[in-house]
């Protein structure tokens, strides 16, 4: 157990971050994704979660994603009797995404991405302070 | 020959270094699961030499008679126990026990006492070269 390990484990963290902000990123560039023909479904958001698993090589808790769901709530509706998947009402099913959530998702992404990013940088110097011993 | 680890001054600043080592390990699998639904925080129990010692002495290895045999699965701990955090700043609805702001906090305090570590064996260097006179 020393500090190398230190820097795989928040390798893992980021890795989950960064994944993270790929859902969102999927998310918001489909946030206008309708469908093609009357009545089809638009894109649905997608959600993401973690789990730790103890790796044996280390003995460490790391963090992995733990499933790509979807989320299942209501489509929104937009009046478009224009648009080809509008149905013979005039509605079309928009996706379910949320500009302002996926944004505070962002965020957040972007902070535990930050705090691993620091606990590297903290080890990093941990190490140099040791070998400037031999210096 | 004299071992520069025997010394009582050493001996301690290395342990004192392990400690912080390790416990830099297990405050970064903390913020690697900064997002984990249920994982709880963790942290070492303070550093205390003479249990220190103690642990040392009652560790013991599966042994094996042949260099072909596979060793026994241990989860290597160093020689400090982890613990959970008896009372952690929150709890999220998902019982993810992790703050930011605690953990950046003791991983300051890790950087702080390794320092101190490295500076005494950097010192205590310095000693042994002047009474050698090779400085």
């Amino acid at each position: 157990m020393d500090l190398m390990d230190t820097i795989a484990i928040s390798a893992s963290g980021m890795n989950v971050q960064s994944n993270r902000l790929r859902v969102v990123s999927e998310n918001i560039a489909n946030a206008d994704s309708t469908g093609s023909t009357p009545g089809s479904a638009p894109y649905r958001r997608k959600t993401i979660s973690f789990k730790h698993h103890l790796d044996r090589e280390t003995g460490a808790n790391l963090v992995q994603v733990n499933k790509i769901g979807t989320d299942s709530s209501q489509f929104n509706r937009a009046y478009e009797p224009t648009h080809p998947a509008a149905d013979a009402e005039g509605y079309v099913l928009t996706p379910n995404v949320n500009t302002i959530m996926e944004m505070m998702d962002m965020r957040e992404a972007r902070r535990g991405y930050e705090a691993n990013l620091n606990v590297i940088e903290a080890s990093k110097n941990m190490m140099s302070q040791s070998i400037s011993i031999i210096r | 020959m004299m071992d520069f680890n025997q010394i009582t001054v050493m001996k301690m600043a290395n342990a004192h270094m392990r400690y912080q080592a390790q416990r830099q390990n297990v405050l970064s699998q903390n913020i690697a699961n900064i997002d984990t639904p249920g994982y709880q925080s963790k942290d070492l129990t303070p550093l205390d030499f003479g249990k220190f010692a103690q642990a040392e002495a009652r560790r013991l290895e599966m042994r094996t008679t042949s260099s072909v045999h596979q060793a026994g699965f241990r989860q290597f701990e160093g020689p400090y126990r982890e613990e959970k955090l008896r009372a952690p700043y929150e709890v999220t609805p998902v019982k993810n026990s992790v703050s930011l702001e605690q953990q950046m906090g003791n991983i300051n305090n890790v950087s702080l006492n390794f320092q101190l570590s490295t500076t005494i064996y950097r010192k205590m260097d310095q000693m042994f070269k002047t009474a050698l006179g090779t400085r």
